[in-house]
């Protein structure tokens, strides 16, 4: 009796992971979004973004709303596509969350710092790249560390789970350890407690944590690049054209340049070509 | 480490919001759990055939669960046959599927624990086996749940973080924000939370124990 009740569990365990990887796809998620945002009067578009990494998705406690570079995007493109950027919507995800909710039509686009990689690709579309920044190393002053060529085995490089950092330090230095963390708050609050020798993620983002935190520096120049992307469901390639179509508008029309100023004033705008 | 900044009131005020969803949740589940929990375990006290069974492979299943499974599973798997929950309702129904079995055993053994020689002596006064439970034994019974399902209701407490992984607004999930402004505020954002979290916790256990006091 014992042993068939394990069992059963087990089964169930598995079951729960094969819906969890998206194997099946809800009947909302293959609603045609581009049809739905051209028959209804007033459409809204549903975006998944962070609401616990600063300068890209943070809930702003007083003013009651996820406030970042993410979200600023999602908006003109919002605004692009349905002719008022008060028709976006946000909801909250996290790296675990946002493929599934993607799949299940929770929402229709994920706009969270996420990386293209192949794996991911099996799984969802990507629109083009919205944000390119060099990938360093976060060190404090007196390390060793002057670039990922200096990582042995001794070093742990801790990252932030999501994005491919972690992948391109294995691709890098494989040697080194590394450890992932859930936002770069966490990786960082790692590295001042000594639990690992250096972090890892986008310039842009160490570059606002120096500056909150001095006698930490960058060790070297960037070595690899993390494209961001916007996550689209298979079948929604009408939508994916669109979503790319205006991305090139907003980039077009200065308004990129502008709300890339806004969040990163201190780094160059990328060539996204 | 920035205490000052980490800890402004509207920081502050944030958290307590995060800790009231935290009770909010583990109250209704807690309440749902007593109900459900209290038939399954009293099914299976009273040994009736093929359901007591049932009621206990159920309570045995759920037992040897991961919590974080369940809540993937009312938040992820049960819209995929149509039932779509709020994340506040899916967490409720995660934790209430988790603590009905957690509760049906206590229960069951609060019912245990009163001797049947008290149900002969009741049914043999001539009242019947409905009256004897609902006069003799229940009353009895509950005195002696309500210590363990106090522990269990401060374990509840604890476990709704795990609902922070479908961004669920309770108190470990604010912390993230809170401490996402400033690299600066993760250790007293942490700090504050696990004060916060043991206030709630200790004053339920010291009221327990005096409960238990007083029934003894």
């Amino acid at each position: 009796m014992k042993k068939s009740i394990r069992l059963l569990g087990l089964f169930l365990t598995a079951f729960v992971l094969v819906v969890l990887s998206g194997c099946t796809a809800g009947a909302v998620a293959n609603q045609n979004i581009v049809e739905r945002v051209e028959e209804t009067e007033n459409p809204t578009l549903i975006w998944g973004v962070k609401a616990d990494t600063n300068l890209f998705g943070l809930y702003n406690i007083a003013e009651g709303e996820i406030q970042g570079f993410d979200v600023d995007i999602a908006k003109a493109l919002t605004e692009e596509m349905t002719g008022d950027a008060s028709n976006a919507e946000f909801v909250e995800v996290t790296s675990k969350t946002r493929i599934p909710l993607l799949k299940n039509g929770n929402i229709d686009a994920i706009i969270a710092t996420m990386t293209v990689n192949e794996e991911r690709k099996k799984q969802v579309n990507f629109s083009d790249v919205y944000f390119a920044a060099g990938q360093s190393l976060l060190v404090p002053e007196d390390s060793d560390l002057n670039g990922v060529e200096d990582l042995t085995s001794e070093h742990t490089v801790l990252a932030v789970k999501g994005s491919t950092s972690a992948q391109n330090i294995r691709e890098h230095s494989p040697e080194a350890e590394v450890l992932e963390f859930e936002n770069y708050s966490e990786a960082f609050t790692a590295l001042q407690s000594g639990q690992g020798d250096a972090v890892t993620t986008d310039n842009a983002i160490l570059l606002g944590i120096i500056a909150q935190n001095p006698g930490y520096r960058l060790a070297g120049d960037p070595f690899t690049y993390e494209p961001y992307a916007i996550a689209i469901n298979k079948g929604q390639e009408p939508f994916r054209d669109e979503v790319n179509e205006a991305l090139d508008a907003i980039i077009e029309n200065g308004t990129y340049a502008e709300l890339y100023h806004k969040w990163f004033p201190e780094e160059e705008i990328p060539d996204l070509g | 480490m920035d205490f000052a900044g980490a800890y402004s009131w509207i920081n502050i005020r944030f958290l307590l919001e995060g800790l009231w969803v935290t009770l909010e949740v583990a109250f209704l589940s807690i309440i749902f759990s007593f109900i459900i929990g209290g038939v399954l375990g009293l099914i299976r006290f009273l040994d009736i055939p093929v359901l007591s069974k049932a009621a206990g492979a159920v309570v045995d299943l759920v037992r040897n669960l991961p919590l974080l499974l369940i809540i993937f599973f009312t938040y992820f798997a049960l819209p995929q046959i149509g039932i779509r929950l709020s994340i506040f309702w899916a967490a409720v129904a995660a934790m209430t599927i988790f603590e009905s079995a957690m509760l049906s055993e206590i229960i069951r053994s609060g019912l245990t624990s009163i001797p049947r020689g008290q149900i002969e002596a009741g049914v043999s006064t001539g009242l019947t086996y409905g009256q004897t439970m609902w006069y003799i034994v229940i009353p009895q019974a509950l005195r002696a749940m309500v210590p363990p399902i106090v522990s269990q209701f401060v374990a509840l407490i604890k476990d709704t973080s795990l609902a922070v992984i479908i961004t669920l607004p309770e108190l470990t999930r604010n912390a993230r924000i809170v401490y996402g402004q400033n690299t600066n505020y993760v250790i007293p954002t942490f700090l504050m939370i696990a004060f916060m979290y043991w206030v709630v916790c200790y004053l339920l256990t010291k009221f327990s124990k005096r409960l238990e006091a007083t029934y003894n």
